[in-house]
């Protein structure tokens, strides 16, 4: 059934990074010598990349495992997978390079840099599975190898964030498990067919999801929803994000926040789109409720991230709005939408990702964590400034950054969707939330570069009391970080621009899924 | 006959005789004797299975040849042969992982004697199983809570002795129910042997006569068993009993002992009360409803504790809340699923107080939470063990635990009444597990030290704290002082953790087995 070489191409992007992060948890020599274990991890990340540029290049399934008589673990490439899985390897990659910078002062960077790796492996599974259940296996996994990179410090803090966000995750995952066996019992075979049942059902013409045992399976689905929601950060379980996200190292919350919180994503499109089909809940009081709780995660969220002073955390509830942007879209059903949640799971990516990088720049340099200490940092770092002031603008949505072109799509999608109140109520959301979005990302901009004269005694009085610039005994002067750290952060800001400008391959091969499963 | 047929047999009288030998033997030699004997039984009992499997059949075997009511009725089956292979590879490990402690506890004079209620544990399971009569059920019943005393007592401290006695006064109320039960069983149908005891109760039931005696024989027969075996609300023995004694009876206890019980009132309910009957009784909804309390009560109490080995005692109740639970669906979906989680928790249960003996081992000897932090990379193996142990009780795709849930889940979705309650309490006690078996598998993974200082405790404990970082900081920041674990622990560990990996991942072959099995129970 399975031929070797599919399966070969298949695994490979999955095994070899849990492999090599294998090597650097147990490897002696790695944990010791530096250059060794940089040029290690960005061969291995490199390596990653091409492989799985070689498996979504040839596409093909492949059976991996035959669990029980009924329920397979399977891997196969698709649309939204090959999606997926190239944004995962090459952010992953460009993070690698910053924090083979960021961790050289850190005893333990080996253990990271194997988790780091680890991750990746697990990520890619998640991306390439082809059923219900491969993808639950990936995503418990995903959880406790993710655990390590939010603990890594070890300080009280990060433990206690370590356990918020486990309790979090694995409550969403069983909430979401339960639903799985409930799918399983009913209608058996859960691989992802675009579409998904209600495609099946069209054509083989049963009554699937009608009468009480509909209204059973839509509570799994809501289930499930929520459950998956949770690693999106989505209320009711958004609460673990602001937690851990800040308490990771600044890589590690990079790539927690820009990647990591959309496998929930795909996990929910995966459910939605491929397995119950958007037929099965349209209209109904599921997609009603999930609507207005993306549109509340969508206002809280900005909200949250406009109070909030510490830098790190306020990106993460930014994290926590802009996922419900994406969900926003994805509840919408509607095929304009559609495309403009998955283009905003690309552009959100990246823009998180220079966020939360510049972030850690600010920290490891400055030692500042909170954003009234960063007054007068443009002239310490004015490159690093750049990007984040760059893609600031571009999360608020202001052409031609690429954010104006996803919300764009998720406006129009939302006024075409036929969803009665929420036609108006979704942009009018949306619209509040980027003017929240410009409150509190671009204060920092604007003080960085334009302190004002009349606050001079009050930034003299934050002279950098810790990191890198106050241990060299210096204070103001233009230190950027090594290039190392600033490069994937132009590239990336760099990525924002040009899809802002050119969308249109993307949006072309968006437009392609969306067709196929609406 | 074949020769294969009265391996059975030998079995039970080769764990007996071995206990009796033992008797005059040194601790060490007993030992040696008893893991011997453990395998050779395991071996005896593979090859049984092997032929129930070959014959697509059961037998019954008459002891010394002589017919009953004379002689004494032995049965074998494909499930008899499995549970037997698998109680006395479980035992065996058990065995050999907790055997250094066991020397620690165990008074040198006295280790042989520990030994011997080892094999006669052994072999009263082995009769709970094989036996086709409920007379000598009843016995060996006796001689399992005899076996299970004494294990529990031998280690003569404090707490363990009045464990011991709690445990026995429990144990006997649920012996006495079940001998009441047998009493009334024997006066209502005039047979103790199952198969003409069956055929009588079927007569009785058709005739509509004895109606309220039968009533009373399913419900303490059940009661009675279901005392012996823990399930909510009659497990507050559980954890001071499991909690305190030496490592390998806390295995084999909470393992074995308590799933014979269950083995033994399954072989009833279709041997000899017939599946039907006790479900049009009701009683099983009583049980049905006890095991969903225990599945989420259990759960609640293991959040509360402090200590490791309660924790880990107090997470049986719920794990056996579990199995009636599937009894209770009334189903032979969800029997099969309380088999196999028979088999799971059995397992998984033991690696779990195994490589809880070497995590805290490798801290002192200490068994609350704070001085465990960091254990997990003071010993490796165990940490490792104990891991895969929670994952699976959690239920973790992979692992066996995964596998019971979904019987259990999938077997409930075919029980209408029952469908939502089960899928309700099995959603709120996995969330339930996970907070409490996650939670320990960080703090074995975390460092330990830090929250001392930062948190600043007083007076006993903050010593205690310095003595910890003392002897983490001997070797560095990351791992604290590395144990090596003895060989034994190592191997018991390693074993389990495969043998978890193997149900999980090839857990069809085995649920064929249960299948045809039961089937052949009927």
């Amino acid at each position: 059934m399975t031929d070797t070489g599919t399966l070969i191409r298949l695994m490979l992007p999955v095994a070899v990074p849990i492999a090599a992060g294998i090597v650097f948890l147990t490897g002696k020599r790695l944990r010791t010598d530096r250059k060794a274990s940089a040029a290690a991890l960005l061969a291995a990340l490199g390596l990653e990349l091409a492989l799985v540029l070689g498996a979504c290049a040839s596409g093909g399934a492949a059976v991996l495992w035959q669990l029980t008589d009924t329920l397979v673990l399977a891997l196969r490439v698709d649309g939204v997978g090959r999606l997926f899985s190239l944004l995962t390897a090459s952010v992953w990659l460009l993070v690698g390079l910053y924090s083979v910078s960021y961790m050289a002062h850190d005893q333990r960077s080996s253990q990271f840099f194997g988790w780091y790796l680890i991750v990746e492996g697990v990520l890619i599974g998640l991306d390439f599975s082809g059923n219900l259940v491969t993808m639950y296996v990936f995503y418990e996994l995903m959880t406790l190898t993710s655990l390590p990179l939010v603990l890594h410090e070890r300080t009280h803090e990060a433990v206690m964030a370590g356990l918020k966000y486990l309790f979090y995750s694995v409550a969403g995952a069983f909430l979401a498990l339960f639903g799985i066996f409930f799918l399983a019992g009913t209608a058996g075979d859960l691989t992802f067919v675009p579409g998904g049942m209600s495609a099946l059902e069209s054509t083989l013409g049963s009554t699937l999801g009608s009468g009480a045992e509909g209204g059973l399976m839509r509570a799994a689905v809501f289930c499930m929803l929520i459950g998956f929601g949770a690693k999106a950060g989505m209320f009711p379980l958004h609460g673990w994000l602001p937690t851990a996200h800040p308490a990771a190292p600044s890589p590690a919350s990079a790539v927690l926040s820009g990647v990591i919180t959309k496998s929930g994503v795909l996990a929910v499109i995966r459910v939605i789109y491929f397995v119950v089909g958007p037929e099965m809940i349209r209209g109904t009081w599921v997609q009603q409720a999930w609507i207005c709780l993306t549109l509340l995660t969508v206002f809280l969220g900005s909200m949250m991230a406009y109070k909030e002073p510490v830098l790190k955390k306020r990106l993460a509830y930014s994290t926590v709005s802009q996922v419900s942007y994406i969900l926003f879209g994805l509840s919408l059903l509607e095929p304009t939408a559609f495309v403009g949640a998955l283009s905003h799971i690309v552009f959100h990516s990246l823009i998180k990702n220079v966020l939360f990088l510049s972030a850690g720049a600010v920290i490891l340099i400055t030692g500042w964590k909170r954003v009234e200490e960063m007054r007068g940092l443009g002239s310490i770092m004015p490159a690093m400034l750049g990007c984040y002031t760059l893609v600031s603008l571009g999360l608020v949505g202001i052409p031609p950054f690429s954010g104006f072109v996803s919300k764009w799509y998720l406006a129009s999608g939302a006024l075409a969707s036929g969803t009665g109140v929420w036609e108006a109520a979704g942009p009018a959301v949306l619209l509040v939330s980027a003017l929240l979005t410009a409150g509190y990302l671009l204060p920092l901009a604007i003080q960085g570069f334009l302190p004002g004269a009349g606050s001079v005694r009050e930034y003299q009085a934050a002279d950098p009391d810790e990191g890198e610039l106050a241990e060299a005994g210096q204070s103001w002067q233009c230190r950027e970080p090594s290039a190392w750290m600033l490069v994937p952060a132009g590239i990336m800001t760099a990525a924002t621009l040009a899809f802002g400008l050119f969308p249109g391959p993307l949006v072309r091969f968006l437009t392609e899924i969306a067709q196929a499963v609406l | 006959m074949s020769i294969v047929q009265n391996f059975p047999f030998f079995s039970i009288i080769l764990a007996m005789f071995s206990g009796i030998v033992s008797s005059v033997l040194s601790g060490k030699k007993a030992r040696n004797l008893s893991i011997a004997m453990i395998l050779a039984v395991f071996v005896l009992s593979l090859s049984t299975l092997a032929f129930c499997w070959g014959t697509g059949e059961s037998y019954t075997y008459w002891m010394g040849h002589f017919p009953a009511p004379w002689g004494n009725e032995i049965r074998a089956g494909i499930l008899e042969g499995v549970t037997a292979s698998l109680f006395s590879l479980v035992m065996v490990l058990s065995v050999i992982g907790g055997m250094g402690h066991t020397e620690q506890d165990v008074e040198a004079s006295k280790q042989n004697l520990f030994y011997i209620m080892v094999d006669l544990m052994l072999s009263s399971l082995l009769a709970l199983i094989y036996t086709n009569d409920l007379f000598t059920a009843y016995v060996f019943v006796e001689i399992n809570t005899i076996a299970g005393c004494g294990m529990i007592m031998i280690r003569q401290k404090g707490r363990s002795l009045s464990s011991a006695i709690r445990y026995m006064i429990l144990s006997q109320l649920g012996s006495g129910l079940f001998l009441i039960g047998l009493s009334l069983l024997y006066g209502v149908t005039g047979h103790l042997l199952m198969s003409p005891a069956k055929e009588a109760v079927t007569a009785i039931e058709a005739a509509g006569a004895y109606q309220i005696p039968m009533l009373m024989i399913v419900a303490v027969i059940s009661v009675g068993l279901a005392i012996k075996s823990g399930l909510y609300p009659f497990h507050y023995w559980i954890p001071d009993t499991y909690g305190y004694a030496t490592p390998t009876a806390s295995a084999i206890l909470s393992g074995l002992v308590s799933k014979g019980y269950i083995f033994l009132l399954i072989k009833i309910f279709y041997r000899v009360l017939g599946q039907e009957h006790v479900i049009a009784s009701q009683i099983v909804n009583v049980l049905f409803v006890f095991g969903l309390a225990g599945m989420v009560m259990g759960s609640v109490h293991a959040i509360l504790q402090r200590d490791l080995r309660r924790m880990i005692a107090y997470s049986s109740v719920a794990q056996i809340g579990y199995i009636y639970m599937g009894i209770g669906l009334g189903t032979q979906a969800g029997m099969v699923a309380a088999v196999f989680h028979v088999f799971t928790h059995s397992i998984t249960k033991a690696l779990l107080f195994i490589s809880a003996v070497g995590l805290y081992e490798a801290s002192g000897d200490r068994k609350d939470y704070h001085s465990l932090r960091g254990s997990g990379y003071r010993a490796r193996l165990a940490g490792i063990g104990f891991s895969v142990g929670a994952l699976s009780m959690v239920g973790f795709p992979m692992l066996s635990g995964f596998i019971s849930k979904l019987l259990f889940a999938s077997s409930a979705l075919q029980t209408p009444g029952k469908r939502l309650p089960t899928l309700i309490a099995l959603a709120v006690s996995t969330v339930l597990n996970a907070v409490y078996f996650l939670r320990m598998v960080i703090t074995i993974y975390s460092i330990p030290g830090k929250r001392t200082v930062k948190t600043g405790q007083t007076g006993a404990d903050a010593a205690d704290g310095t003595e910890r970082q003392n002897a983490a900081s001997d070797s560095g920041s990351t791992a604290g002082s590395r144990v090596r674990s003895t060989w034994n622990l190592r191997l018991a560990v390693l074993c389990l953790i495969l043998l978890n990996l193997a149900l999980g991942m090839f857990s069809q072959p085995v649920v064929r087995a249960l299948e045809a099995g039961l089937e052949m129970f009927a």
